[in-house]
């Protein structure tokens, strides 16, 4: 068994094609406004005037890069250190979980994630969240986010080998920084990727899809 | 703002007024009874404490309104080791407890008055536990707005600010109640009431002193924060700079208004109805001030990260 499973995100294939998002969202039957995996869209730069004809306008520094994350399962997760009930939980593999019986509906490990990776299920009443596609993991099939992918961009194992392949980088824009919870995820970063709490640029998506 | 966020003000707001209440309470009973003995300090005090255990009880039901799932929310206390939120489900329960009990043995006069204070003491440390409980829950490194010094002092401050402006209050309707009910022996009640309304009066403006001292120190601090603090400081100046002003406009009115009437006319003997009325407005609008200033704490909220 798996000491830490952790995704593998890799942001320089990502093409925000969101495959990952509604394969998540039908794999888990999720109701309208739930989204447990989300593509985050983070563009910046500015236009510059020609110096002639100020009208023609030509891009400066402009980047845009996508970022694809669901729960990150962290090796310290707020949301465990907080529930008032013991529901939100860490499993031996790593994977936190919502014991759906104990969960009281406080939202209090909302408050506590900064990525937003448990969210209310307004008819079951509960919190829900990324369970890693814990079924298909039993089954020895890879989470539907994952399998999902054309572009290869998304993958998923232990931590420590992930880490071996693709180096330690937990965090870039508009992703927090990582020593807040220690996210259990590995980042190959896009050309343009800033870093975490130094970011020039912007969340670009439509309000409804994050 | 929905319903859920609306019973957490209700909820923060009424138990750490009971609390507050209970504290004040204790003080009041102990001067009262060293001036005029315990028997005057009880007719002065007894209805007051069952004010304070409703007031408590209302708090602790508008807590469950805040929960998907109330049937479940005995489980809160599960996970005190490492929950705030737990502990503080814990501390209200017991603090509930211990609080009615004392109630109860001081309304029917059971046991000896010393320990009956042995009880009442336990309870002011569960109370103050309590919310020092509230305070940490909000002290999280993800909400920046909330991550503030300003958090304990400010539910210290509110707790003992309408403690004491609820206590004046309800030390009024008692002597009304009392007044009816003994108007003979009334003069002496009336005097202790005139003093206990005064050091009330000074120790809310002292108060409101605190919370406008913390506010301003505490927006500098926002504006020197990350982009969460920026945003929850752009809804305080924007979206809700009125309620903002209101809230501190209202709480000016209310305590400044009261101290400076109690201190004009503290000789004046039959100008018991004013001091009635004061009492009253005083307690209502400082309320209502720390009703708007709880709001604006939770509506202006914003998370770090995504």
């Amino acid at each position: 068994m798996a000491k830490q499973l952790a995704f593998y995100i890799d942001t320089s294939a990502c093409t925000a094609c969101k495959a990952c998002q509604i394969a998540c969202k039908d794999k888990n039957s999720l109701p309208v406004g739930l989204l447990w995996r989300r593509v985050y869209q983070y563009q910046g730069g500015d236009w510059m005037p020609h110096p002639n004809q100020p009208n023609i306008k030509s891009p400066v520094s402009m980047f845009a890069y996508s970022v694809s994350i669901s729960c990150m399962h962290c090796q310290n997760p707020l949301c465990v250190t907080n529930c008032p009930t013991g529901a939100m939980h860490k499993r031996d593999d790593g994977v936190v979980l919502i014991n759906a019986d104990l969960c009281i509906g406080c939202r209090y490990c909302e408050w506590s994630c900064p990525y937003s990776a448990p969210q209310y299920n307004a008819e079951l009443e509960v919190m829900t969240k990324c369970d890693f596609c814990q079924d298909l993991l039993a089954k020895g099939e890879p989470p539907a986010c994952v399998a999902a992918c054309p572009t290869r961009a998304l993958n998923y194992g232990e931590l420590e080998e992930l880490q071996k392949q693709h180096g330690g980088l937990a965090a870039i824009e508009p992703l927090p920084v990582s020593n807040i919870t220690n996210p259990s995820v590995v980042i190959t970063p896009h050309k343009n990727a800033q870093p975490s709490g130094r970011g020039t640029g912007h969340v670009a998506n439509l309000p409804e899809e994050i | 703002m929905n319903t859920r966020e609306w019973a957490l003000v209700v909820f923060t707001i009424l138990t750490q007024m009971s609390v507050g209440a209970f504290l004040v309470l204790g003080v009041v009973h102990f001067f009262v009874s060293r001036k005029a003995g315990i028997e005057e300090a009880d007719h002065m005090s007894d209805r007051a404490l069952v004010a304070v255990i409703i007031t408590l009880g209302l708090g602790m039901l508008a807590s469950l309104l805040h929960l998907g799932n109330p049937m479940n929310a005995p489980k809160a206390i599960l996970n005190i080791a490492s929950s705030w939120l737990s502990r503080e489900i814990l501390l209200g329960v017991i603090f509930a407890v211990i609080a009615v009990v004392f109630v109860a043995m001081q309304w029917f006069k059971i046991g000896t008055s010393s320990l009956r204070n042995v009880i009442a003491w336990i309870a002011a440390i569960v109370g103050i536990a309590l919310v020092y409980s509230q305070a940490e829950i909000y002290m999280l490194v993800t909400q920046p707005s909330w991550n503030t010094f300003a958090t304990p002092i400010s539910f210290f401050t509110t707790t003992l600010l309408l403690g004491v402006l609820a206590i004046g209050a309800a030390l009024v309707t008692n002597y009304v109640i009392y007044q009816s009910r003994n108007p003979e022996s009334v003069e002496i009640q009336y005097d202790l009431l005139r003093g206990t309304i005064r050091w009330i009066a000074i120790a809310s403006v002292i108060l409101l002193g605190i919370e406008l001292i913390v506010l301003p120190v505490y927006l500098a601090l926002l504006s020197t924060g990350g982009a969460a603090a920026l945003a929850s400081l752009g809804m305080i100046a924007g979206k809700y700079n009125l309620v903002f002003i209101l809230r501190i406009l209202l709480g000016f009115t209310g305590a400044g208004a009261l101290t400076i009437f109690i201190f004009r006319n503290a000789s004046i003997v039959n100008k018991k109805r004013f001091v009635t009325l004061h009492a009253f407005i005083a307690f209502g609008l400082v309320l209502i001030a720390e009703v708007l200033g709880r709001f604006i704490f939770y509506a202006t909220q914003f998370k770090i990260g995504v």
